[in-house]
């Protein structure tokens, strides 16, 4: 039977969209945590090592009220905004260079890729060694952690950009740094957003590990604070709001890459 | 329009241990249309990338007199670009702001791209790309032309429409044209002259003078004729 597709219906049809991107993970959301509820009721774990929904709860309104969780969600925040920017200031540059230029890339390709297969975790010695503790070696490590990654996104994408576009910018006129700002640029933006949005993951979970190491703040050393203490609801408690800012950085990312001058490259 | 627009002189080119021009003599006049036609692969785009200054000759001389944009099958326009601030990026840089406007403006309309300026080239067809490729490529005032099988990509129809509009838009504002072709028809219809070239290494084999009049159609004076010239230099009789 033929059905025309009416006005009504799409606006059906993107209503039923909508209800099923936010209720399916919300439907998961709720029987994970009912299993949860169901296992704590019925004691399923020894005494002391899973927290029940309401211990957490009640961990989350206390740390909430005393402005804990805030301070801490803060100091995490601060050091992965450091690292990252500071990370993407120096990579793209590089990995621009690297794309563009076949000589400095067969120099600098294999080292880049060395670094890269290093976890972050290894440089923590060198971390605390070199700028002691608080907010630098934490910031140092989130660097070392996205800086590689993004430099070899930058100088991939970089490297495959149509000839043809620096054909038409030679015939425009443009000149080297307008190639670079007006053709590369722009030309590589939906890859890199995409390399940015993977990159932000790294440097939340980075930030975590560095915290449990080097700091006396932040969600990191939350969850490591409240290990020592055996308050396995704070540990959850640090483990969901992590979890959930996580989700929350890769949205505004993924929002990022719905731009009209990104969106292009997932559309051509 | 008078005096010679480009001229190559014994203009041979080679990829390492690739030979793929062999030795090109020949003059386009300003105003000229000519059209380029012969085997695939025989080296017709390596032609007009040494034309447009992309790539140098690795032996004689090309003289230009006058800038040239060049005209792709497809992927010329920035992608990122909306079709309004495609055509803006091609016009010539010492215009304010206000007389850019306007020219763009112009440009939308003689290309009847108005409605479409907002949108961008991954939202196009191919005929409407095209058409913003030529707005771009006329509205930067160059005094050459280089199209390089523009018209490859699209529907037969649509290709019709647009040699129609291309013939009519350069009645208006004449320019020096090279066109590279695979078409017989198109090359016959649109060109005053046809250059036919060999095998790669390519060299000029005949040069076929048609009689004026754009577009040319089909039973007209002299097509058929050389049409059927075309084809028998390529060896397709």
């Amino acid at each position: 039977m033929h059905r025309s597709v009416t006005p009504s219906l799409l606006a059906r049809r993107r209503a039923a969209g909508i209800l099923s991107r936010w209720s399916l993970p919300l439907a998961i959301g709720l029987v994970l945590l009912a299993a949860w509820w169901l296992a704590s009721a019925a004691r399923m774990f020894p005494s002391g090592t899973v927290p029940s929904p309401a211990d957490v709860a009640r961990a989350f309104v206390i740390e909430v009220r005393t402005g804990r969780l805030f301070e801490d969600v803060i100091a995490s925040l601060y050091r992965v905004a450091w690292g990252f920017a500071t990370a993407v200031a120096a990579a793209v540059p590089l990995g621009l260079v690297v794309g563009r230029s076949p000589a400095v890339r067969s120099a600098v390709l294999p080292w880049i890729n060395f670094f890269r297969s290093l976890s972050p975790i290894a440089w923590i010695p060198f971390a605390i060694v070199w700028f002691g503790i608080g907010d630098p070696p934490a910031i140092f490590l989130i660097f070392l952690a996205t800086f590689f990654q993004i430099a070899l996104a930058t100088a991939a994408a970089s490297s495959a950009v149509p000839k043809i576009y620096y054909r038409v910018a030679q015939e425009l006129g443009l000149d080297a740094v307008e190639v670079v700002f007006r053709v590369t640029l722009p030309a590589i933006l939906p890859q890199l957003v995409t390399a940015l949005r993977v990159a932000i993951g790294v440097a939340w979970m980075v930030v975590v590990a560095a915290e449990m190491i080097a700091v006396q703040s932040g969600l990191g050393f939350l969850i490591v604070d409240a290990r020592n203490g055996l308050r396995m609801d704070l540990v959850v408690c640090g483990m969901i709001t992590i979890g959930l800012i996580g989700v929350a950085l890769d949205l505004a990312f993924a929002r990022l890459s719905r731009l009209d001058s990104v969106r292009w490259g997932g559309e051509r | 329009m008078t005096g010679v627009a480009l001229e190559l002189r014994g203009v041979g080119f080679a990829y390492p241990g690739v030979p793929v021009i062999a030795g090109l003599d020949l003059a386009v006049d300003r105003g000229d249309f000519i059209a380029c036609v012969g085997p695939s692969g025989c080296g017709k785009s390596t032609l007009l990338a040494l034309l447009g200054g992309h790539i140098a000759p690795t032996r004689g001389a090309i003289e230009r007199h006058g800038r040239s944009r060049t005209i792709y099958q497809d992927g010329g326009l920035f992608p990122w670009l909306t079709v309004r601030q495609n055509i803006a990026r091609g016009l010539p840089r010492d215009l304010d702001t206000a007389a850019a406007e306007d020219k763009v403006a112009e440009w939308l309309a003689i290309t009847r791209l108005a409605d479409l300026a907002h949108l961008y080239p991954h939202q196009l067809s191919g005929g409407m790309r095209q058409r913003v490729e030529l707005a771009r490529a006329l509205a930067a005032e160059t005094d050459i032309l280089l199209l390089d099988e523009p018209f490859g990509a699209l529907d037969y129809q649509t290709r019709v429409r647009m040699r129609r509009e291309l013939a009519a838009t350069l009645a208006e504002r004449p320019r020096t044209v090279v066109f590279v072709t695979h078409d017989i028809e198109e090359a016959v219809q649109l060109g005053d002259r046809v250059i036919i070239l060999g095998p790669r290494p390519t060299s000029v084999r005949r040069v076929i003078e048609l009689p004026p009049g754009r577009v040319r159609l089909p039973a007209a004076p002299g097509v058929p004729e050389a049409e059927q010239a075309i084809m028998e230099e390529l060896g397709l009789t």
